[in-house]
């Protein structure tokens, strides 16, 4: 009996030394001390450059549309109800949206260029409407007001205050 | 009336069985109606977090991924984009204004965004609100100065001029930490109920300050460090950020632009109008909300179908208590009525004691959930919708008491008095 006890006891005296080194470690001292520093980063990017570069060669972009095409003066004031898909620009707290641009087919078409200025309505609505998809076509009735383009940077474009919203149905 | 009466004094004789029916119908009350609650807060707190802005852009992933992590500050983002790409942009003759913004580092796991003084100029939430100071300022020339978020000021009881540490990476423990470049507060946000409460602002020059002295992905060490008064004299003009928002001239032109952006030489950017990524956000997250949904309308019937068990069960108990009510002069319809408005008062108890605890809960849960999701869920009288519900869990009791009326009458016809005992 004594025996097993001392045993036990020399056991103990030996592992415990191992249970009391335990060193804690920063980050940074898994690092040798003399290691040379770091070559410094390359830049990020480097390569994108080429893309700027080959442009030239590349020959124009695909095609972008005129930001300002005509529009028919003769429709500014008139009250008008117009089908479309509305893609939402701003929304109520209620998740209503309140302000957006009806477009006549519904977005997500990348083979073409976006619709031309005059292929699309900003309309705003005091109300709101609850869209729940947007490939369910709407509605939107109200006075047209078409603005005129003073300058490069105003475009033109049809703009509408839409006092009624309701689903566009096929009968 | 007296029906009502009787159908209460019934009612008290079983008060026990009667209790734990309502208590039930109550809990599945409080669930529905709880689900319904977070379900239109989160989409309002969603909905009101970013107004005005034309176009969000960062570097090619998706959408809905490009919408989270730029403006929710949720997940975080595939690429950085260089800051030629977004000098491009802002100076491009269709663009009004544009916000840079640089993320990845965080405080106690409140997320840190470098921006520019447009962000605070130009930031619409709500109903197109723009952001306002509570205290102090916004970040000036030196690089070292933070603006709080309300959030972040209220919860770890932050004040103008203290100092803070701020930490690598986005874990609310952070072991790697710029413990050698301390900000400043100079500035605290007014709440907004949007994630910006939720957000340190930072310089950009303050972003670029923090990480000047990192190498090969670790910080410098011995000579290499730079510390903050070294990175104040060097040029902290960034080299890349996260993502920018712009603003138009004219909103007409946003698909023109968008389509510019996505097809931009220099590298692979991607440009998204926040509402349309928000209204895909919303139709994944449908699905599981009409889950929710059903599942709670489900419970309500469990809650319901317990209260006719409950009835059924008693009535069998109750032959004496109707038979008496016979001798006594009362008609089948009255027997039947009886059990009617039993059931339609246990169901107009559910619900009120369900509208109660649904109060309770809110009261206790709407600080916890504020500072751990940043959802605002307010002590708001119901909603149209939410009465509709209500009413029509009403309108359920009162045609599920119909069937032990029913049961009832015709025992009544043919038991009378007749009933051996």
């Amino acid at each position: 009996m004594p025996h097993l006890l001392l045993t036990i006891l020399l056991a103990l005296a030996l592992a415990l030394p191992a249970y009391a080194e335990v060193r804690e470690l920063q980050w940074s001292d898994l690092v040798p001390p003399g290691a040379p520093p770091p070559p410094p980063p390359m830049a990020i990017h480097d390569l994108s450059q080429l893309a700027d570069a080959l442009a030239a060669e590349a020959g124009p972009g695909a095609a972008q549309q005129s930001p300002a095409e005509p529009v028919v003066e003769a429709l500014d004031g008139v009250q008008v109800k117009l089908p479309g898909y509305i893609v939402p620009l701003d929304m109520s707290e209620e998740g209503r949206v309140i302000e957006f641009l009806l477009v006549p087919y519904f977005g997500a078409c990348i083979h073409v260029p976006p619709p031309p200025s005059n292929q699309i309505v900003h309309a705003t609505s005091e109300l709101g409407v609850k869209v729940e998809q947007l490939y369910q076509p709407f509605w939107i009735e109200g006075p047209l007001r078409v603005e005129h383009s003073s300058s490069e940077l105003a475009e033109a474009g049809y703009r509408m205050d839409a006092q009624k919203i309701y689903f566009y149905e096929l009968d | 009336m007296f029906l009502l009466r009787l159908a209460l004094a019934s009612l008290n004789n079983r008060r026990f069985t009667a209790l734990l029916t309502v208590f039930a119908i109550a809990l599945s009350v409080c669930l529905l109606l709880a689900v319904e609650r977070v379900r239109s807060e989160a989409r309002a707190s969603f909905a009101s977090t970013i107004s005005g802005t034309d176009l969000v852009v960062g570097a090619r992933s998706g959408s809905v991924n490009l919408l989270l992590y730029s403006v929710f500050r949720i997940g975080n983002a595939t690429n950085n984009i260089r800051w030629e790409s977004f000098e491009r942009f802002a100076e491009h003759p269709r663009v009004s204004w544009a916000i840079p913004i640089s993320l990845g580092d965080s405080y106690r796991g409140y997320r840190v965004m470098g921006t520019s003084d447009a962000y605070f100029e130009h930031y619409r939430y709500g109903r197109k609100q723009p952001l306002q100071l509570a205290e102090g300022r916004a970040f000036a020339k030196d690089p070292f100065e933070v603006v709080l978020g309300a959030e972040v000021a209220e919860a770890l009881r932050h004040k103008l001029d203290d100092q803070l540490v701020l930490a690598h990476g986005v874990a609310t423990v952070s072991l790697v930490r710029h413990d050698d470049k301390p900000f400043r507060v100079v500035g605290i946000l007014k709440r907004t109920g949007t994630p910006v409460d939720r957000t340190l602002h930072i310089s950009l020059a303050g972003m670029e300050a923090l990480h000047v002295d990192w190498q090969n992905g670790m910080p410098a060490r011995g000579e290499a460090r730079i510390d903050a008064e070294q990175a104040r004299q060097l040029d902290l003009q960034p080299q890349q950020i996260t993502a920018f928002l712009l603003g138009l001239n004219n909103r007409i032109a946003t698909f023109t632009l968008q389509r510019e952006i996505n097809q931009h030489r220099g590298e692979p950017l991607l440009a998204i109008l926040p509402g349309v990524a928000l209204q895909e956000l919303w139709s994944l997250m449908g699905t599981a909300e009409k889950a929710l949904f059903v599942v709670s309308l489900f419970v309500v019937l469990t809650g319901l179908i317990g209260m006719l068990t409950a009835i059924l069960t008693s009535l069998n108990e109750r032959r004496r208590e109707m038979a008496i009510l016979r001798s006594v002069g009362a008609r089948p319809w009255h027997i039947a009525g009886l059990l009617v408005l039993e059931a339609f008062s246990l169901a107009l108890a559910g619900v009120l004691l369900g509208l109660a605890l649904l109060y309770v809960a809110i009261a206790i849960a709407q600080g916890p959930l504020q500072s751990h999701y940043g959802l605002y869920l307010p002590m708001a009288l119901p909603s149209a919708y939410e009465w509709m519900l209500l009413g029509s869990i009403l309108l359920a009791g009162l045609v599920i008491g119909c069937v032990p009326a029913w049961r009832a009458y015709r025992q009544s016809l043919a038991d009378g008095l007749s009933i051996r005992l």
